[in-house]
């Protein structure tokens, strides 16, 4: 039994070479019960290879995977049973229904009286219990495969790349399938490249660029810690609102002459630009402050980290 | 090993094939079809009779009197050819590939030879220097026309023989070394079922390693409880239901269409087994060297064709330069052909020993290698 406080994953120096390609580069990190957390990063920066690793598909070439306190290279047997995988773009046997489908995975895992309605009911493929998996769009076998991934109710699920492809709507409805996880306490762990899919359900996000870490936290401790700045929008502004922003020194990072964006470093300068604006009598629809998305922050983290690879390998 | 998870993939295994129209015919249909194509082809075969044009230039009763003989020899439908025409002309304006000419003065010449008088045999008349000479006008292209020739030969030294008068010095006597009369449907049924257990025991095991593994389908199984052991084993099974399948749809038909007479008994599922671990693990090295699904299959094909008409399956080996006739038996279907022949046609005990012996070796080492040269997780 794992106990309370003991991490759900523990990886340490995590390190994963395929000849000459080094995809997992010296990555520790750990995953606490009961938690949401995304992996996001680039196509090709090591998502899929980390969690693969942890979830038993792959071998590491050295560092050390403790899943549910066991050693992931020497415990397989004993993980296999607690664990639900949903591997990147899930297939199934291509005649065989939904329903069939839950059926034969649960036999797998020695489950004699599976809810398999419960698990239609979940994933809402009530309408398709009979459909064979060769005509399932991609969004719904998607869902199949997250139905597929709880067949023996485990205590931690790996989604790889669950949203990829689907349309709003159906990415929008597995959201509602991971909250409802993370409800009942499951650890979730999951990998997209979909930040605002990052940003609004996970509790960790770590994001990997060429197989290290780059930054790891709460969507807003990324943020925070990222990006030093303010983004202000002024919309439907008339052209003297152009002309005092320009004037206070404040280059706009987007400018339609009707919207204006800029990004401002001192929460002060917001009130010294509304304060220009309602003297000069400046019209303007709507004034928005926020905080830089996560995807901005990602941008930033990942270009970053590719101008210091590139720095360093330079030739002197 | 998990009776309830190898349980499950047979189940899932054979819902697939009963949904998948091109396997079931493949499975089931493919095999029929041959039977009943090759079984009407060849049904007469031990009856032959060649058709047989003959041009009666002398049209005396003498000549009339040799077609009547070559008729009752039992081996040629004889049908005459109009002494007017231009007989090669004829050959070759109807597309026959033999037509014996008899000459005019035949019956001359016959009379001289016998020294008939009055239609009386006179010793004093004989004259032994008087001969005919028949035409043969023939289509050397035509792969029949030989044995017909040789044939004809054999009648018409009967002909020679009986006009001699003198019983022949050496004669013949013709002991079959088989216990009764065979037919050639029941020398192609056990082959037939030596093929399909081959190509559903091969293909079986291209679509389980690498088209299921392209697909990702292994990939996923691999997160489960289920062992690479479970999972061979429950192929291997699948594979035999399969064969038992198809080669009892063989068998229903054989009997029902052509009332063969085959000795149903232990050996037919020991060859069946023994097949399909050889195939499935002659199945399980191609995928390891072509990993995409296509090239293995494009592989597989390459093997199980070239191997369906070299080991005997279709017809026998005996009619192959000697050369192939080595390489057939260095393939592994020939003492499936074989010994499946052995045990359902001849009652031969003993070379169906040694045949499963020699598939049994074979299927070990195949299958043992197979395992281990496949891989289950994606490993390394």
């Amino acid at each position: 039994m794992t106990k309370e406080t003991e991490p759900a994953i523990d990886v340490e120096h995590l390190t994963k070479r395929y000849d000459d390609v080094l995809a997992v580069d010296d990555v520790s990190f750990t995953v606490r019960m009961g938690e949401l957390f995304a992996f996001v990063g680039p196509n090709g920066a090591g998502k899929t290879t980390t969690v693969e690793i942890i979830d038993t598909i792959r071998t590491p070439t050295s560092g050390t995977v403790r899943l549910l306190g066991m050693d992931v290279t020497k415990r397989k047997r004993d993980i296999l049973p607690r664990i639900g995988v949903l591997p990147q773009g899930f297939t199934s046997f291509d005649r065989i229904t939904v329903t069939e489908t839950i059926q034969y995975y649960s036999r797998l895992f020695s489950r004699r009286n599976p809810d398999v309605q419960g698990l239609i009911d979940l994933v809402n493929l009530q309408d398709k219990t009979k459909e064979q998996f060769q005509n399932l769009s991609g969004g719904l076998k998607q869902r199949l495969g997250i139905a597929v991934a709880l067949v023996n109710d485990p205590e931690v699920i790996f989604l790889d790349e669950p949203t990829t492809g689907l349309d709003p709507r159906a990415r929008r409805e597995l959201w509602k399938v991971l909250v409802g996880l993370k409800k009942k306490g499951k650890t979730v762990v999951l990998t997209t490249h979909y930040m605002e899919e990052a940003e609004l359900l996970a509790d960790t996000v770590a994001i990997i660029s060429k197989g290290q870490i780059i930054a790891m936290g709460s969507p807003e401790e990324i943020i925070q810690g990222t990006a030093k700045y303010l983004i202000l929008t002024l919309k439907s502004a008339d052209e003297r609102a152009h002309e005092i922003v320009r004037a206070m020194g404040f280059e706009p990072v987007h400018d339609d002459h009707r919207n204006i964006t800029v990004n401002l470093e001192h929460p002060s300068d917001v009130r010294k630009i509304l304060n220009a604006l309602t003297d000069a009598q400046a019209s303007f629809l709507t004034l928005d402050v926020r905080q830089p998305s996560l995807e901005a922050v990602f941008l930033e983290l990942t270009r970053e980290a590719l101008r210091d690879r590139s720095t360093e390998t330079m030739p002197e | 090993m998990s009776p309830d998870v190898i349980g499950a993939n047979l189940i899932v295994s054979l819902k697939s094939f009963y949904r998948e129209k091109s396997a079931v015919f493949f499975t089931i249909a493919f095999p029929i079809i041959l039977i009943l194509v090759f079984g009407t082809i060849f049904m007469n075969q031990d009856d032959v009779s060649f058709d047989l044009h003959v041009q009666d230039l002398d049209q005396t009763p003498s000549s009339a009197q040799l077609v009547k003989t070559l008729e009752l020899d039992g081996r040629f439908k004889i049908a005459m050819v109009d002494p007017a025409v231009n007989a090669t002309r004829y050959a070759k304006d109807k597309k026959v590939n033999l037509v014996l000419v008899i000459p005019t003065g035949y019956q001359r010449a016959l009379v001289q030879r016998l020294g008939l008088v009055g239609g009386v045999p006179s010793a004093a008349f004989r004259n032994s220097n008087a001969a005919v000479t028949v035409t043969y006008i023939y289509d050397a292209s035509s792969s029949s026309v030989s044995p017909k020739m040789q044939m004809l030969q054999s009648a018409l030294g009967a002909v020679n023989q009986g006009m001699s008068g003198e019983p022949p010095f050496i004669r013949s006597a013709e002991t079959s070394i088989l216990a009764r009369k065979f037919r050639f449907i029941e020398f192609f049924v056990p082959g037939i079922i030596a093929m399909s257990v081959m190509t559903s025991s091969l293909s079986g095991a291209v679509n389980m390693n690498a088209e299921l593994r392209q697909k990702g389908v292994i990939r996923k199984l691999s997160t489960t409880p289920i062992t690479h052991g479970d999972w061979v084993l429950s192929n291997i099974l699948y594979q035999v239901i399969l064969a038992v399948i198809s080669a009892t749809a063989i068998l229903l038909v054989s009997y029902a269409v052509f009332n063969v007479s085959l000795r149903i008994d232990a050996w037919l599922p020991t060859f069946i087994v023994l097949e399909v671990f050889a195939f499935a693990g002659i199945g399980m090295i191609l995928t390891r060297v072509a990993t995409e699904a296509e090239s293995a299959m494009a592989a597989a094909n390459a093997i199980m064709y070239p191997m369906m008409f070299l080991s005997g399956s279709f017809f026998p080996l005996e009619m192959m330069p000697s050369f192939l006739q080595k390489i057939a038996r260095i393939l592994p279907l020939y003492y499936g052909n074989e010994g499946l022949r052995a045990a359902m046609v001849l009652a031969d005990n003993m070379t169906a020993l040694r045949c499963s012996a020699i598939i049994g070796v074979f299927a070990a080492v195949v299958f043992v290698v197979g395992i281990m040269t496949t891989k289950w997780e994606e490993g390394k």
